[in-house]
């Protein structure tokens, strides 16, 4: 499962928050390793010798062999036209300032402290005449708001400066939709499309972490996005504001939200901009293999059936999604379960189909994903373009994270993609007797997301989080085997129900709730850890990151959130949106439910850089 | 918060109840449960499961067919998983129960008011338009008991008195159904007092009945204002075990009574609403549902046969535990709560630790000064 905050896509909050895990271990059940469909799997794929299994690294390339090698021992082949299971593909590692500077007027800043180009910009060499667009927003028409930053300026073919973030002093309710549209990228693509030449994006004096550049975010895209795009220092914008008002009062102006404030030319003054971000690029390779069909596919089509689970991790966590304690750092990040175990049951599926003597009248297409853990990249290279027709896949199956099962619960997410869901887990259930916690909502932290924005009926399993995720301590010993069987042996169930459908699962798109908060509009965090796997009316917290403000505040696991600065929290979703609104170091009433007993506490969230 | 016939009484969510102070937990759920998990998954609620007499099967009721936003009658096959409808689709249902040595299922029915599918479209409406309801209940007075044959796949219907009859279950020799009904308010001129009582809270009219199989000889045991429903048969068949409901319908108790109505008994005493009664198969003990912990947190308990014991607390979960059924070897539980997220309830089932339960009962201090005075055994 990716844990990045900022991917290509569109992501949900669940990232967003789920930056460490402190539940106390689990207790792995003694089992029998002979008995396991899935032990040895995960003891290979989670071993040192795979070293973290990172996209594009040595230890990667040799799980994809072992993985290639166990399909071909199942009888599965090679798509059709192809004449290997190989599916490689080109994906950014990282990015860096490859030596951006900026000159206004006779005075040139090159100094990272300076100027930065954003993780999206083109590199570029541009020059122009200066527009300041305060914070640089256009709120979409169909918002029915009227917020403009552009409204009254001609930003054809100038170099456009804007403010980072959104008003400080507006409304709350101002605040709540202009933090909608505040995310950079949205930023820079909102100025070019009026013709700008290059986008300049300063930390006003009076915002969080003012005067700063912002830091190269990680970004899995493989070129620019149109515009040149860097932000620039205090100093930078002090020059450039030379000429007309201090940036101080025109960022106070502003930050009244009143629409009617506009921004204007800087008199006078000529900007030499000069971008250029280094991509590291490397290939990785996904493994798709198919067992063919031995009945005759029914005549509705769709004749395939999609299992998939993404084996790469996080190699020894130096790409910045390792949470790893300073002690633990650089060290092996083994992903047992992150997504060794996954990739298990996806093997285990197939080997059971395989064997079973009933015919199958789909074929069973089998998928191991790369470069998930940088943002779903493998998933979404294949259905991107897809080997395979996507429209021939009648359904996909996803599996991260399924090696951690406690009290028998069983989180079946993107159950909102088609009626027929319910229905056929209710079924195989009963035998199989999960605790099965549904989500209807296919907008995960995981590959699911990209089958279902490319219209593919999916289920996702999880068996929910653990205070291992993403750290070096995620190993095959901590795996409890005899659940991770029982949900290969589920899921086998539902592929081959879908399997014998003579009509596939209608798809039903699902809507990303509109109430629910952006990465983009929260600029602080309370170091909370969600249960994502209980669903509590409020948000019940599976942990707090040590030191960080809940755990400052008192706030413990179990705690329920019900309430924070006034805003009642029914779920995660309120809880992100109550987020935006927070501002760092002032202190906010929360009220949590602890053992059902209401309570009060005072919470100072913290700057998120 | 789920509404169920067989002891929710829907005016009283209106109004509001002191919670009694949460005494120490002694206890956890997995002290009695264990392997809980949720049974039903399809639609948007469903609950009141009951056992068949084999414990093969469950019978419940369920919204989850589209065009229809009320509860229609399924019934689940523990071997294969399979579910099927058992009621005829249209109209309201609730409250079905197999009948023991037949292939016959119980149920109540509105289905025979040619305003059925109307009254679907209204409600389905209603729903898109946003609004809540306030009544999680409505008594619909078209309610009737039938039984499907299920062989012969032939609905019979067992009452043809106006007014609510529902919330039936048979004795354990099949012979006899018990039912809450308040015909009463319906075959005598009401006073204008009672006329408007019937507007606010038809239930507060509803009295226990019982009736042979066949529906004839239908006799009345309560006469008591204000709700008794929910009636059951003791595992013997002696006795019928129940929920009576104030007049105001705020506060309810569980009683028991012979078949013919005399020596009745009141079990429970929280002073809250305490109803959905079942005695587990031993005879010893049976579990109900109060909310004496907060209004609208519902927990299954269970107390001794007589009510001599402080109940003890089964579920630890928030939002609705309730209507728990055990199952016919009493060695597992069925119940209704909405731990699964949400405000609707969905069937759960458990392992059943039946001689845990025994032990925590006689452990269990006696009731204090406050409990009713009540003769020995039943």
């Amino acid at each position: 499962m990716t844990g990045r905050l900022t991917i290509m896509r569109q992501k949900t909050t669940l990232a967003l928050v789920a930056l460490a895990f402190v539940l106390p271990a689990t207790t792995t059940l003694a089992q029998s390793a002979a008995a396991s469909r899935t032990r040895a799997h995960v003891e290979f794929l989670a071993s040192e010798k795979l070293e973290g299994r990172e996209a594009g690294s040595a230890g990667e390339r040799l799980a994809a062999e072992y993985l290639a090698s166990e399909l071909a021992r199942l009888g599965a082949r090679p798509l059709p036209g192809r004449t290997d299971m190989f599916l490689p593909f080109e994906f950014t590692a990282g990015s860096r300032d490859g030596g951006s500077r900026v000159t206004v007027g006779g005075r040139t800043f090159a100094e990272r402290t300076d100027v930065q180009a954003l993780s999206f910009s083109d590199d570029a060499d541009v020059s122009g005449a200066v527009v300041f667009a305060g914070y640089g927003l256009v709120v979409p028409e169909s918002q029915n708001f009227g917020y403009d930053s552009y409204a009254a300026l001609d930003v054809k073919d100038k170099i456009v400066v804007v403010l980072r973030y959104f008003p400080e002093d507006a409304d709350e309710k101002t605040r709540a939709i202009l933090a909608r549209y505040s995310d950079l990228r949205y930023k820079a693509m909102a100025a070019r499309q009026r013709g700008a030449r290059a986008i300049l994006v300063a930390t006003g004096p009076r915002s969080p972490n003012a005067g700063q550049v912002v830091p190269m975010t990680f970004d899995t895209a493989l070129a620019g996005s149109g515009i040149p795009a860097a932000s620039i220092s205090g100093a930078v914008a002090d020059a450039l504001f030379a000429t007309a008002k201090p940036l101080r009062d025109v960022q106070q102006e502003l930050d009244s939200g009143n629409p009617h404030v506009a921004g204007f030319e800087l008199p006078g003054v000529t900007v030499r901009l000069r971008t250029s971000v280094v991509r590291e690029r490397h290939t990785a390779r996904n493994v798709v293999a198919y067992l063919p069909a031995t009945a005759p596919v029914p005549p509705a089509a769709k004749p395939f059936v999609a299992i998939g689970a993404h084996y790469d991790h996080l190699g020894r966590g130096d790409r910045g999604n390792s949470l790893a304690s300073k002690d633990e750092a650089g060290g092996i990040h083994h992903g047992a379960d992150d997504n060794a175990s996954g990739t298990a049951a996806v093997l285990a599926i197939a080997e059971t189909l395989a064997q079973s003597p009933q015919p199958r009248r789909r074929h069973l297409l089998m998928a191991f994903w790369s470069a998930e853990e940088i943002g779903l990249v493998g998933s979404n290279a294949f259905t991107a373009s897809p080997p395979v027709p996507i429209d021939q896949i009648a359904a996909y199956f996803n599996f991260d994270m399924v090696g951690r099962m406690q009290n028998n619960r069983l989180v079946v997410q993107a159950t909102g993609t088609s009626p027929a869901w319910a229905r056929l887990l209710e079924r195989a259930n009963v035998a199989a007797g999960f605790d099965l916690v549904t989500q209807a909502d296919p907008y995960q932290p995981t590959d699911v997301t990209n089958f279902h924005a490319a219209g593919v009926a999916s289920l996702a399993f999880f068996t929910g989080s653990h205070p291992d995720y993403h750290k070096p301590t995620d190993t095959a010993a901590k795996i409890n085997y005899e659940d991770l069987d029982r949900v290969a042996a589920f899921a086998a169930t539902l592929v081959r129900a879908v399997s014998e459908m003579d009509e596939p699962p209608q798809f039903t798109k699902v809507d990303q709730p509109t109430t629910r908060g952006t990465i983009a509009g929260v600029r602080v965090t309370t170091g909370t850890i969600p249960d994502y796997a209980t669903e509590v009316k409020g948000l019940l917290l599976s942990g707090v990151v040590g030191g960080g403000p809940a755990d400052r505040a008192g706030l413990m696991k179990g705690d329920v959130i019900v309430e924070i600065a006034g805003k009642t929290i029914a779920n995660v979703y309120d809880y992100t949106y109550a987020l935006e609104l927070l501002r760092a170091d002032q202190p906010v009433k929360v009220v949590f439910l602890r053992n059902g007993e209401r309570r009060e506490t005072e919470l100072t969230p913290a700057a998120r850089r | 918060m789920p509404s169920f016939t067989r002891g929710f009484l829907a005016p009283a969510l209106l109004a509001s109840v002191t919670a009694a102070a949460q005494a120490p937990a002694q206890f956890q759920e997995s002290d009695f449960l264990s392997r809980a998990r949720r049974l039903t998954v399809e639609g948007r609620r469903a609950g009141e499961g009951y056992w068949s007499p084999d414990g093969q099967r469950l019978v419940f009721q369920s919204e989850r067919e589209p065009g229809n936003p009320f509860y229609q009658i399924y019934a689940l096959d523990f071997a294969t998983g399979e579910t099927k409808r058992i009621s005829p689709g249209y109209g309201k249902t609730t409250c079905s129960f197999f009948r023991p040595r037949t292939d016959e299922i119980l149920f109540a029915s509105t289905h025979h008011d040619p305003r059925s599918k109307e009254l679907q479209k209204e409600e389905l409406d209603f729903r898109a338009s946003g609004k809540e309801r306030r009544y999680a209940w409505d008594y619909d007075p078209e309610f009737e008991i039938y039984t499907l044959a299920e062989k012969t796949g032939r609905y019979t219907r067992l009452t043809n008195a106006r007014g609510y009859d529902a919330e039936g279950s048979y004795s354990p020799d099949g012979q006899w159904i018990a039912f809450s009904s308040n015909r009463d308010a319906y075959n005598r001129t009401l006073g204008a007092a009672e006329q408007k009582q019937l507007e606010i809270d038809p239930s507060y009219f509803a009295e226990i009945y019982i009736m042979r199989a066949d529906g004839s000889d239908q006799r009345r045991l309560t006469r008591v204002a204000g709700y008794d429903g929910g009636p059951f048969f003791s595992p013997d068949g002696t006795r019928i075990i129940w929920r009576r409901f104030d007049e105001k319908g705020l506060i309810a108790d569980v009683w028991t009574m012979k078949l013919d109505g005399t020596d009745a008994r009141q079990i429970t005493d929280f002073g809250a609403m305490s109803w959905a009664p079942y005695i587990h198969p031993s005879g010893q003990y049976l579990l109900f549902a109060s909310n004496k912990l907060g209004f609208e947190n519902f927990e299954v308990f269970m107390v001794d046969i007589d009510g001599r014991k402080e109940p003890v607390r089964i579920t630890y979960a928030d939002g609705f535990d309730g209507l728990p059924v055990p199952s016919p070897d009493g060695r597992r539980l069925a119940w209704t709560s909405s731990r699964g997220g949400g405000r609707e309830g969905q069937i759960f089932l458990a392992e059943w630790n039946h001689e845990r339960a025994l032990a925590a009962l006689t452990a269990a201090p006696n009731r204090g000064q406050t409990a009713v005075t009540r003769r020995t055994g039943i």
